[in-house]
């Protein structure tokens, strides 16, 4: 704790490197004095019009409306900063934690809550088990962030596009009316460039999308458990020569941090334990490459976890290098539960 | 003086498995009954490493003086809590889950001192940096 006052101080995510007391201070302060603002300017906009109301100025538009609007939401988040400033002042982070963990463990509260109450901070598995699988039990969805990559490609792709033809029409005529706007010509030339580049893009992540045709991936048992093993089933699709197929269990670790102004987040991979190989493969149309393995879940593992700024993630990563398309690489979460005490399982057996 | 906090953990080697009942005793002692204001006992895991820090409260406990016959909170006080089953302790490369006991003394002039006592739920081996 700081033993004299310091005007600047470092701020790491929620920790401070000052004194609690002036920082609470001043936050009270400064929500105070947003409140007062908010409040008194409100009442005198009000007040004033109570006693001369002039009609005109209740129509919509940017004059006394918008006056009340930016008032009463300076006294509310004023006022709510105050409260909040107050609450944290008075209590310490462990009743804060407590009264949020009373509020979850309410029913209607915790069965929409990520995690469950038996296993805490651990993620529900429900999106992952509700599609059963041909071969096996269930069959696991895919990370989705390669789509939306490619739907904000082709975003940018169809308004760079319009844009850039519709200026380029405009050029053309002008040019060939004798009336040529070198400005507008100007302005043209970069937005060729930045078109070809989003052209480009797309055409570059539609290909990688599409050249290889789609992974299934399906399971016997869900969720797992370290030191337990279960069955595989992988189905690849497509018309291509692979050099590899791998399908591997990985395990990264997960940090959200504030960086200044910034929300960064890094991730590590901390085990990767190879599933399934096949090496120089072909693989026709309408006869996918199909293989079976069984899946074991090392020992002594960390189990799936999920809190505020950190996570520890489970998945499945399939990478495939081919002749000529390149590397895929498709991810398929996982949950991996802690191991169960054995007096704790046979307990729940017996019930 | 600074009063003095005392938080022993019953297991001595610390380490416990999920269902386990932890089991603790702390003591306040060099301070005056009355200037206590109030004393909170929690067992807790709070998150080290690269992120910011997430705490999660498995057992809370705030005594003030009124709940004290004699209005003392001085003497020893046993608390025992059975733990969860997640999640558990855990050395990772940029996220470490750590478990403590950790006893808190509000005084009536506004101070605040604290103690912890660390201990490790489950058998969960430290990480390794994976080959890509």
């Amino acid at each position: 704790m700081a033993r004299t006052f310091r005007l600047w101080q470092k701020k790491r995510g929620g920790r401070r490197t000052g004194s609690r007391l002036a920082g609470s201070v001043g936050e009270a302060v400064f929500f105070g004095i947003l409140f007062l603002l908010g409040a008194i300017s409100l009442t005198a906009v009000i007040t004033s019009q109570a006693m001369n109301p002039t009609p005109e100025i209740y129509r919509p538009g940017f004059g006394f409306w918008l006056m009340v609007l930016v008032m009463a939401s300076f006294a509310l988040i004023g006022g709510s900063g105050v409260v909040w400033t107050a609450v944290c002042a008075g209590t310490s982070a462990e009743r804060r934690s407590a009264l949020v963990k009373h509020a979850t463990g309410m029913e209607l509260i915790s069965d929409a809550m990520p995690t469950s109450l038996e296993f805490p901070n651990v993620p529900r598995d429900t999106f992952l088990t509700n599609s059963p699988g041909v071969k096996l039990k269930y069959r696991l969805p895919t990370e989705q962030s390669n789509i939306w990559r490619l739907g904000l490609s082709a975003l940018i792709f169809l308004v760079s596009t319009g844009v850039t033809s519709v200026l380029i029409v405009i050029v053309v005529n002008e040019y060939l009316a004798g009336t040529t706007d070198w400005f507008l010509t100007l302005f043209t030339v970069p937005l060729i460039v930045v078109n070809m580049w989003a052209v480009r893009y797309f055409f570059s992540e539609l290909r990688s999308q599409t050249r290889f045709g789609p992974t299934c991936i399906e399971i016997s048992n869900h969720p797992l458990h370290p030191n337990s093993e279960c069955e595989i089933f992988v189905s690849q699709a497509g018309r291509l020569s692979l050099k590899s197929l791998v399908l591997s269990l990985v395990c990264e670790e997960e940090a959200t941090y504030s960086q200044g102004t910034d929300i960064r987040t890094e991730t590590r991979v901390v085990s990767r334990q190879e599933v399934l190989r096949q090496e120089s493969t072909r693989i026709e149309d309408g006869a996918p490459l199909e293989c079976h393995g069984t899946l074991a879940v090392p020992e002594r593992v960390m189990h799936s976890m999920q809190s505020g700024h950190n996570a520890i993630r489970w998945k499945l990563t399939i990478v495939g290098k081919s002749e000529r398309s390149g590397t895929m690489r498709r991810s398929f979460p996982v949950i991996v539960y802690p191991a169960v005490p054995q007096q704790q399982n046979d307990a729940s057996h017996g019930r | 003086m600074e009063p003095l906090l005392s938080l022993q953990i019953a297991e001595p080697r610390r380490i416990y498995q999920p269902g386990d009942e932890l089991e603790c005793e702390c003591q306040i002692d060099a301070v005056e009954a009355h200037e206590i204001q109030a004393v909170e006992t929690s067992v807790l895991w709070y998150t080290e490493g690269k992120g910011d820090e997430d705490l999660g409260v498995h057992y809370f406990a705030r005594r003030v003086p009124s709940d004290s016959e004699d209005r003392d909170l001085r003497p020893m006080h046993r608390f025992t809590t059975t733990l969860p089953n997640s999640p558990l302790s855990y050395s990772g490369k940029i996220v470490k889950v750590r478990w403590c006991a950790r006893v808190r003394l509000f005084l009536k002039k506004g101070k605040e001192l604290y103690l912890e006592q660390p201990f490790t739920l489950g058998n969960v081996a430290t990480a390794q940096d994976a080959p890509s």
